[in-house]
């Protein structure tokens, strides 16, 4: 198809949603972001091209350039791939784990019953203790005389140790899916509520079974709920820092050492600001890939007249 | 003033007196980022707090101001302080930025009724010893060992180890500063040593290869371990709340290698590191003779025994910690704890080193828990803290 010529691009109108819209009122948001994510992210990346240690800390800006030296570092010597592996692998698994339970329990509390209000709340709990407090309360969970093991003592099972070496993963893997799932739960209700209920009836009247209602009339209608949930989950198992750090300790067995901890170990314990810079910069261009994908994929960030 | 040290003993995170603002923290951690912070912005609190394995670090910055003479004279001088607590306060005498405000030897706490049951009269003085006497104690049918470990504290087990590396006459970093000594044949029977404890000894609960500080002393404090090694004086409140009240005593750590009689000419006696707190000052600070008359107050002899009566560190005064074990028997082994402790190696790089033996320690727990370790898994692991370490004092030196 030709183009139009190019004056008639330049006065073409604007989409009549566009037009007076007080787009002012982002400026607040704006100069926050601003100030609160691109400026520190943008001093991030210059300090991960520096020589950044104990030794240049108080020249700051002015501690040597060493190009992409530190890159180089974390990927041969830091322990990066090792890392961001462990992460992958917890965000992924915990996702994939938390989101038919999420979905089993907004589909149970969806429709009315008596005590519905009390299930919901108690659903929400996990969710809303602080992470700190639930890693403290599941490090003695797992304690070799903790709960954890006095349960599996009356089945007759040695639970041995849960928080060192390989099962030091799995206990953070159980303890993330624990506190974590709710989420899911949270953006399927939200979901499922904005289903006009005439579409349940128009199914009951094809004949529908429960399970077609489910299959063919409530996950499309929540498709973008969900994939929302699913994209948000992995991030936020992946960005994990608190639970890990607190549950494990640190430094962390190597099993279990995620990237959010390995860059707190390398930029706050042995002081290397620059590297660990470098670390989290590589982090976030792998957030940024899966993200973007994700969003495109399901259309969340379609603009105004886009399909 | 001293309503400004009234304020010091309130609970809350921050409080003004007069023109002093004192700030406490939650964590370790949230100081030391202060601190960073601090050192890069220039400004924030004209005195801090450091901790003595932390101040070679805050040394390195660059970011707190050396004590001239001058100096030392106005907050009463160097010989108002036990000598060993001058260990942390710089690399040498003329370059010091810390003033020794509070004490923290390790000791050994040992149940008195079990070693006069078990018929031993004092507690051991070698680690030979300790391990006889700790066979002695173990009845585990009874759920009842000799001794308390805490292989998954982040802290205490590069403690014995670095002791038991000293008493061989190793290092972990070379007293020139510029080697690091973890892949020596000291630092290895040091930290296999400390492994056979559990693994070959069975002095401790098998348990233990998960526990933290907090699960030593509540196994002591419950009687189910007879021998609490890598304690401060600071576990006196939580042991006097406990049935073991009156039932325990405090005494130096080893000082002699296990499978030794006597260290080898020249090997440190390392009953403890020099560990507790220093006061420095940073460079930014427009008062520096204020900050001077607080930390002269801070180290006075009744401030340091209120000090001790409200958190429990012992006084780098020598007349308040002279005071002090005078009036309390179970304090007056930390003196001699004191004079034959060792100070760790003042370089910035220290934090690798440390943090490179406890890695050591832990990714080697499943194989503790397993009951048996791979001495050479074990040298491969600080073959690698070393390398770490040694790239780190590099960096130091360059």
């Amino acid at each position: 198809m030709p183009l139009p010529p190019a004056d008639k691009l330049r006065r073409a109108p604007r989409p009549t949603s566009s037009r007076g819209r007080p787009l002012w009122l982002m400026w607040p948001n704006l100069i926050l972001l601003t100030a609160v994510i691109v400026i520190p992210f943008l001093i991030g990346v210059y300090i991960s091209f520096l020589d950044l240690d104990q030794y240049t800390l108080r020249k700051f800006f002015k501690a040597p350039f060493v190009g992409f030296q530190n890159y180089v570092e974390a990927f041969t010597s830091a322990g990066l791939l090792h890392s961001i592996w462990i992460s992958l692998a917890f965000s992924i698994l915990t996702t994939l784990v938390c989101t038919p339970i999420g979905l089993l329990a907004a589909m149970a509390v969806n429709t009315a019953f008596r005590g519905r209000f009390l299930v919901r709340s108690l659903f929400l709990v996990p969710y809303v203790i602080p992470s700190f407090v639930t890693a403290t309360v599941w490090r003695f969970i797992f304690q070799p005389n903790g709960a954890a093991n006095s349960l599996l003592d009356t089945f007759g099972i040695d639970g041995g140790q849960w928080l060192i070496g390989d099962r030091a993963f799995w206990a953070l893997v159980i303890v993330d899916i624990w506190a974590a799932w709710p989420f899911i739960y949270m953006m399927t209700i939200a979901g499922l509520q904005s289903i006009p209920n005439e579409m349940y009836e128009a199914a009951d009247l094809d004949g529908a079974t429960w399970v077609k209602k489910i299959r063919y009339v409530a996950l499309p209608q929540i498709r973008g709920q969900l994939l929302l949930g699913l994209l948000l989950s992995t991030l936020a198992h992946f960005n994990n820092f608190t639970l890990p750090y607190v549950l494990l300790g640190s430094p962390a067995p190597q099993p279990a050492l995620t990237l959010p901890v390995n860059v707190y170990q390398t930029s706050f314990q042995v002081f290397r600001f620059g590297l660990g810079a470098a670390m989290a910069v590589i982090s976030l261009i792998l957030m940024i890939i899966p993200a973007v994908i994700y969003l495109r994929a399901s259309k969340l960030t379609a603009a105004v007249g886009e399909d | 003033m001293k309503e400004t040290i009234g304020c010091h003993l309130l609970p809350s995170s921050r409080c003004r007196c007069s023109n002093l603002t004192i700030e406490t923290y939650a964590s370790a951690a949230d100081e030391t980022t202060k601190i960073q912070s601090s050192v890069v912005a220039g400004s924030g609190p004209d005195i801090h707090n450091l901790g003595t394995t932390f101040t070679p670090v805050a040394y390195a910055t660059q970011g707190f101001l050396t004590l001239s003479e001058d100096d030392w004279t106005k907050i009463g001088g160097r010989e108002r302080f036990l000598p060993q607590t001058l260990g942390m306060s710089g690399p040498d005498e003329a370059n010091q930025i810390g003033v020794p405000a509070a004490m923290r030897p390790f000791g050994l706490a040992y149940n008195t009724d079990m070693f006069t049951a078990a018929g031993i009269a004092s507690p051991p003085t070698t680690w030979d010893d300790f391990v006889t006497d700790a066979t002695k104690l173990t009845n585990s049918a009874a759920g009842v060992y000799g001794t308390t470990l805490d292989f998954s504290d982040p802290f205490d087990p590069w403690k014995f180890i670095w002791a038991m590396t000293e008493q061989q006459g190793g290092y972990f970093v070379s007293p020139d500063l510029k080697t690091a000594g973890l892949n020596s044949d000291q630092t290895l029977s040091a930290t296999t040593g400390y492994f056979d404890l559990l693994t070959e000894y069975h002095l401790a609960d098998p348990a233990s290869v998960g526990w933290k500080s907090g699960d030593a002393i509540a196994a002591f404090s419950q009687g189910k371990a007879a021998m609490y090694p890598m304690v401060t004086a600071q576990a006196i409140p939580t042991l006097d709340k406990s049935p073991l009240k009156g039932h325990y005593a405090f005494a130096s750590l080893l000082t002699v290698a296990l499978g030794m009689t006597e260290r080898p000419a020249g090997a440190e006696p390392a009953a403890s590191i020099v560990s507790g707190d220093n006061i420095a000052i940073a460079s930014y600070t427009k008062d520096k003779d204020l900050a001077l008359q607080f930390i002269d107050l801070m180290t006075s002899t009744d401030q340091q025994l209120a000090n001790y009566q409200a958190f429990g560190n012992l006084p780098t005064n020598q007349d308040a910690m002279n005071q002090l074990s005078a009036q309390n028997a179970l304090l007056a082994p930390f003196l001699e704890i004191e004079s034959n402790s060792t100070p760790t190696a003042f370089t910035g790089a220290w934090a690798d080193v440390q943090n490179g033996v406890t890695n050591v320690v832990t990714q080697s727990q499943p194989s503790l828990a397993s009951g048996s370790y791979d001495t050479g898994a074990v040298k491969a692991l600080l073959d690698t803290a070393n390398s770490s370490g040694q790239s780190a004092l590099d960096r130091a030196n360059k």
